[in-house]
């Protein structure tokens, strides 16, 4: 079992979410930064949709109540396992009644700790992934109790523990042209090719606006499918990138689509961060 | 090809993605050609995780990236050419919705029908008169897009949303009527509330109705609401082969 002392700024369980499921209008939901969630388990020798912590910006206080083997991975942070340090991308290994304190991230906005056998927790719909209107809370709350697993645990060796970490300070967002990028205005094209843009406070699981606007003459679309990563243009000019917990259609033209890689170098940016789009075509 | 390629677009919408949409105004033969198709396609295409529908597009998305040597497009065009629609047959349902009109539960019910210069026995009526279409399913779980609206209700959307929107809450917002499955922020105008639960989350199938379906409303007063709520009882419903 695991305590929660403090659930920190915001954080939730995830695995990768409810494929499949979208023809009731549910959300794909799932790790924001799948990258660094595989990575998480793999370094356990975890199932591929093992359920983790997300944490976003600043960590939780944990509270361990059997043994067991956790991992972090993502956004650096500084973590104090019974007052010492430990670090990520390398198995930390708990006892019981062992207090893990997370702190603030840096670099980056989300970080990711995975657990021996995955966490526990019900399964809602196929998946244990929190989202709002689905699960009974989107988010942990303090005193929750979090099941896990007895499992032994062997090195994993066919997996380097000293794997490169990523890189957040990536300003590049391999984008693609939407279904309507080409019906705007050649400057407007020009200006999301060759623009800077910052992210607005606005930005959370379901979306991140950003702060740069673009003329938008568009006439409205009807209301289609989209995907997480989908870049939306709203009748004022804000450029909205959706992420894993959005609507599944929408109704505002669809001007870009960021590659997966991009999606999740995206989830590691938040408030003021700046990116540019570069625009790849699929051939 | 190229003809035929003028009234469809196929488009590649992710690296795991194809999209196909119609360009042709959203009309009952749209949808149940859209129906037949992704069926084809679901039995046909091979590696396909899921395909969504919406007004007049698919979007198909794949396990695996999409290789350019796939030739996936022109696959999917083949197979549209040689789709014959009226020879698939639809089952569907038609369901009965109940909605309770007073005044406790439609909020905008009485400023709508001033508005619209209707009784509100006659914005009722208009309510309950037709056969709405089940588009798809979006925006939030559960909630139905639904086509068929009375032009005399017609009426734009609040300049902002409600915060608050009661699970249940019917409303009208431009061309649209709909229910909302959870309390939610919202700006349609609510002229009722169902007390039928549109989406649970418990459910193997979480919510009752899909695309092609088609659901009226029917009038019902607090009492009965408040029976059908407390007990969780489903809505009526009819079989319909097309």
């Amino acid at each position: 079992m695991i305590e929660i002392l403090n659930p920190g700024w915001h954080t939730s369980i995830q695995d990768q979410g409810r494929m499949g499921l979208q023809e009731f209008g549910i959300p794909y939901s799932g790790a924001m930064d799948m990258n660094s969630f595989n990575w998480a388990n793999k370094l356990l020798n975890n199932s591929l949709n093992a359920a983790l912590l997300e944490m976003t910006i600043k960590g939780p206080k944990l509270k361990f109540h059997a043994e067991t083997v956790i991992v972090f991975t993502g956004a650096q942070m500084d973590i104090k396992h019974n007052g010492n340090k430990a670090s990520l991308y390398s198995p930390i290994f708990i006892k019981k009644n062992d207090l893990l304190e997370c702190g603030a991230c840096k670099e980056g906005c989300r970080t990711y700790m995975s657990v021996l056998g995955g966490l526990q927790t019900e399964r809602i719909l196929s998946s244990r992934s929190q989202c709002n209107y689905i699960t009974k809370s989107g988010h942990i709350n303090k005193k929750r109790i979090l099941q896990i697993k007895k499992e032994s645990f062997e090195l994993n060796k066919g997996v380097s523990l000293k794997s490169p970490l990523p890189s957040y300070n990536i300003k590049e967002i391999e984008v693609f042209k939407g279904p309507e990028f080409d019906l705007l205005e050649p400057v407007a094209q020009l200006k999301i090719a060759t623009q800077t843009f910052t992210i607005s406070h606005l930005n959370n699981r379901m979306a991140y606006q950003l702060e740069e606007k673009i003329i938008n003459k568009l006439p409205e679309i009807w209301t289609t499918s989209v995907l997480p990563g989908t870049v939306q243009l709203t009748p004022n000019g804000t450029l909205i990138v959706l992420m894993r917990d959005a609507q599944v259609t929408g109704g505002y033209p669809r001007i870009l689509q960021l590659s997966n890689h991009a999606v999740n170098i995206l989830a590691q940016k938040s408030t003021r961060d700046v990116l540019h789009f570069k625009i790849k075509s699929f051939d | 090809m190229s003809q035929e390629k003028s009234f469809l677009k196929i488009f590649q919408y992710s690296e795991t993605s194809i999209l196909l949409e119609f360009k042709q105004e959203p009309k009952i033969d749209l949808l149940n050609e859209l129906i037949a198709f992704k069926k084809t396609l679901n039995s046909n295409l091979c590696g396909i995780k899921q395909i969504t529908l919406s007004y007049k597009s698919l979007l198909l998305q794949f396990s695996n990236p999409i290789k350019k040597d796939q030739n996936l497009k022109e696959e999917i065009l083949k197979l549209y050419l040689s789709f014959d629609s009226s020879k698939s047959k639809i089952k569907s349902k038609h369901w009965n919705i109940p909605v309770c009109y007073e005044s406790k539960y439609a909020s905008d019910l009485i400023v709508l029908s001033k508005y619209l210069k209707l009784s509100q026995h006659q914005l009722i009526k208009l309510h309950t008169k037709p056969i709405y279409q089940i588009y798809f399913i979006g925006f939030l779980p559960g909630f139905l897009y639904l086509v068929g609206l009375d032009t005399k209700l017609y009426h734009p959307r609040k300049k902002s949303p409600t915060l608050k929107v009661c699970k249940g809450a019917v409303g009208i917002g431009g061309r649209q009527t709909g229910i909302y499955p959870n309390q939610s922020p919202g700006g349609w105008n609510i002229i009722g509330t169902s007390p039928t639960s549109m989406f649970d989350p418990d459910l193997k199938q979480p919510c009752f109705a899909k695309s092609g379906d088609t659901l009226s409303f029917y009038s019902i007063s607090e009492t009965t609401f408040k029976k059908i709520r407390k007990n969780r009882i489903p809505p009526n419903f009819r079989e319909i082969t097309l």
